[in-house]
């Protein structure tokens, strides 16, 4: 996976524009909210609740779009798939990955934000 | 009963209208209607739309009008009969002497 | 309501992130952004705002998207109220789904300004498009309510006087369908003050109003004078007249009028314009047509209308069959018409006349099918029966045809106070209307009492030679000489004598005129009976011979009696 698939820039510009002064607002929603999703996914993998895991990967991949953070919009649905699918083997290594990309992510966005 | 009649203005058609009923009583006032004009019209219109009854010196009255413009030659309508006046115009056989409609 | 005009958007999203970004977009175009975090809170908030649009994320906590896109349709009724899926599902079954929960479109992640501006403008253009039609749709229905609530004034008026005749007596069956007045049939009945009665079936050209106008003056001359003992062709020409006065060229009544003679147990009929309709005779055989003979009613001038009549005798239970076009016009499922052939193997089937009626109206609407049943049909059954049988005007006239005051008789003297003022006729005519059926020849009776009584007074009682009126100012002096005489009269009589008998169909009057004149010994003389046209005088008395039956010189020749004779069903 390439260093510039982590964050589309156009996408992060356009949406600057469209936000303007609700931009740091906007960033900062997004950082509180992914820790959220990973929140309730850990929850759901403990308790083997496949279906939670699907929608909560679903919904997080629509945000991550939004912004621009391809990389881990694509990390969500391969879990999504998974849930979908009702095989959680392998899933928690899934999470490891969106929670070191996420860190990753966050520096960055900060840095967009500030 | 009132007789009135009404000259076109190139002075060819006179219109008498008759009111109430015609008989005996309006000999004078009829033959006034069409004698004495200057020049005699060419056609005569007698309008009995407002015309109640008409008696047989009635019908003796209209044949003076008629022998006054010219007998056979004469050209008379008769307008707006009544149902009965136009009966007593047809069982005296005026329609062979007037055009009545 | 242009594509921009501000709009209230509800914006439902379980994430904050994607929720801010569409509030954002939305609020900076101008719209008034609601939000909700779930499905149930969606519901909720557009119950409370009733928003123009709704953007919908798919999956979302406490009622998905699907479910909180059903309820909102529901609440919004018949308004339009576009929904829009947010949704980064990609595959069909989960589009067809946003579909068929009543989604209208999808706007997917990342979103695009643009494209949501244009997905609004669109929609919104869609909203003002709708709410146009709704509008209109509601103007329509007020429309068609008031036209109805119009139809059904209209057919009051018309019922009203429609129904003042005699259509429910007991030899009268029929049927007409509740609105066919704006088919233009129509269906009168009267009876007339002699006992007979009078129908008149009628359809006239067109639909709608147009074919309605005439349905009102045709009922209202047709009871007028059906009520004051009109004779047949005289409510014919008047109704033509005024049909033909008052419609428009190309509308016109077909009808078939027909008079009724309980008494004489015989029927008239004018059939103008409509399909022929049958005698059915009780004693059987094939049933016999009556054609049409003449124009409809309303297209001639009433100066070559024919009022000429076919007649018929017809025994009890003999019965008439009329219908308007709309029987033989009938059509099924397959657009074949009911057409005549059927109609008449209906008589031939069953011997029974009490159960024809029924078997007709049967047939034609068990043809035509269900649905579009008594659309325009009309049908009319006529039974000759006995007048007791038939209403209560019927059987009083056959009462009274044989206990009336049939004979009697009265005399009037004018004395030579009155010669020269009064006028007897008015008074007398008077009471000569008050018999029943005397009063449609008042006019026939004026002209006879003002001829006779005219030539007694002149030339009995004046003396006044007739000889005088052979040239115009003879004419002028006759008259001037009547005054005369009648200034200076003092003496002298004129008698009038009517006497009155009834027959069965009708009566009979004398009317005798006498003076105290001198008769032929003084000059009076009986009529020239050539009747030259061309004299001026002379008409009177052959006036008189014209409309009566006879006249008769009596005494020396100072009486002069006229005998009328009339029948009440003239």
């Amino acid at each position: 996976m390439s260093s510039n698939n982590h964050l589309n820039r156009e996408v992060l510009t356009t949406l600057q524009e469209v936000m303007d002064d609700q931009f740091p607002v906007l960033i900062n929603t997004f950082l509180t909210d992914s820790e959220e999703r990973i929140r309730h996914i850990q929850k759901a993998l403990a308790a083997r609740d496949s279906d939670t895991v699907r929608r909560q990967a679903h919904s997080f991949k629509g945000s991550c779009n939004n912004i621009g953070a391809e990389c881990l919009a694509s990390l969500c649905e391969k879990m999504e798939a998974a849930g979908r699918a009702g095989e959680l083997e392998g899933v928690e290594q899934q999470l490891v990955e969106i929670q070191q990309e996420f860190s990753k992510l966050k520096g960055t966005l900060k840095s967009f934000a500030g | 009963m009132a007789i009135t009649s009404t000259l076109s203005s190139d002075g060819s058609l006179l219109t008498i209208y008759i009111q109430g009923r015609f008989d005996f009583s309006s000999h004078q006032d009829f033959r006034a209607s069409y004698e004495g004009l200057e020049k005699k019209p060419e056609r005569y219109r007698v309008d009995m739309q407002e015309t109640s009854y008409l008696d047989s010196s009635a019908l003796g009255m209209l044949l003076l009008l008629r022998d006054h413009a010219g007998g056979d030659k004469a050209t008379i309508e008769i307008r707006n009969c009544s149902p009965d006046v136009k009966k007593i115009l047809t069982i005296s056989n005026f329609e062979q002497l007037f055009d009545i409609r | 309501m242009s594509d921009d005009t501000p709009l209230t958007i509800l914006v439902a999203d379980d994430s904050d992130t994607d929720r801010h970004i569409l509030e954002t977009i939305v609020a900076r175009d101008g719209h008034r952004v609601l939000s909700a975090r779930d499905g149930r809170e969606a519901v909720s908030v557009f119950e409370e705002e009733q928003p123009d649009l709704v953007l919908l994320d798919a999956l979302m906590p406490n009622l998905d998207g699907f479910g909180a896109a059903r309820r909102i349709k529901a609440l919004a009724g018949e308004s339009l109220v576009p929904i829009i899926f947010l949704t980064s599902l990609t595959d069909t079954e989960s589009l067809v789904q946003c579909l068929d929960a009543g989604g209208d479109d999808f706007l997917s992640k990342p979103y695009n300004r643009v494209i949501l501006q244009a997905k609004i403008k669109s929609f919104n253009r869609m909203r003002a498009m709708h709410s146009t039609i709704l509008d209109q749709r509601d103007q329509i229905s007020r429309h068609h309510e008031h036209l109805l609530q119009e139809q059904t004034v209209a057919k009051q008026v018309f019922d009203n006087i429609a129904h003042s005749g005699c259509l429910d007596s007991n030899n009268v069956k029929y049927f007409l369908s509740s609105l066919a007045m704006f088919n233009g049939d129509i269906l009168v009945a009267g009876m007339r003050p002699s006992g007979s009665m009078m129908v008149l079936l009628g359809d006239f050209t067109g639909h709608g109003l147009p074919a309605a106008v005439g349905a009102i003056p045709l009922a209202s001359t047709f009871y007028g004078m059906v009520n004051k003992g009109f004779a047949v062709s005289d409510i014919l020409r008047e109704i033509n007249h005024k049909l033909k006065t008052i419609l428009p060229v190309g509308i016109f009544c077909c009808a078939t009028m027909v008079d009724i003679n309980f008494r004489r147990q015989q029927i008239r009929v004018w059939n103008g314009g409509l399909p022929p309709g049958y005698i059915r005779r009780a004693s059987g055989g094939e049933p016999e047509p009556i054609t049409s003979t003449h124009l409809p009613l309303g297209v001639l001038s009433n100066q070559r209308f024919k009022d000429d009549m076919q007649l018929y005798d017809l025994a009890w239970g003999d019965s008439l069959y009329l219908w308007s076009d709309g029987i033989h016009e009938a059509r099924n499922a397959d657009g074949d018409m009911f057409g005549e052939d059927r109609l008449k193997a209906v008589f031939v089937e069953d011997a029974d006349n009490s159960t024809l009626f029924d078997r007709i109206l049967g047939r034609v609407q068990a043809f035509v099918g269900e649905g579009r049943r008594d659309d325009d049909l009309s049908l009319v059954e006529l039974r000759m029966d006995r007048p007791e049988n038939v209403n209560a005007v019927a059987a009083e006239a056959e009462r009274r045809s044989r206990s009336t005051l049939s004979e009697w008789t009265m005399s009037f003297d004018v004395l030579p106070g009155s010669f020269r003022h009064f006028d007897p006729m008015p008074l007398l005519l008077t009471i000569l209307v008050e018999v029943p059926g005397l009063r449609q020849h008042s006019g026939d009776l004026y002209t006879l009492l003002a001829e006779l009584y005219s030539n007694a007074l002149e030339h009995g009682i004046l003396q006044l030679d007739s000889d005088l009126k052979s040239s115009a100012e003879g004419f002028t002096q006759y008259y001037e000489l009547r005054q005369q005489r009648l200034s200076a009269i003092s003496e002298g009589l004129i008698r009038i004598h009517l006497q009155h008998s009834t027959t069965d169909e009708g009566g009979i009057l004398r009317l005798r005129v006498e003076d105290s004149g001198p008769g032929f010994a003084g000059g009076a003389r009986a009529p020239a009976l050539s009747n030259d046209s061309h004299a001026y005088c002379g008409r009177g008395l052959a006036l008189v011979e014209k409309l009566c039956d006879a006249v008769h010189y009596l005494g020396d020749g100072n009486e002069v009696e006229a005998v009328f004779s009339w029948s009440s069903d003239a």
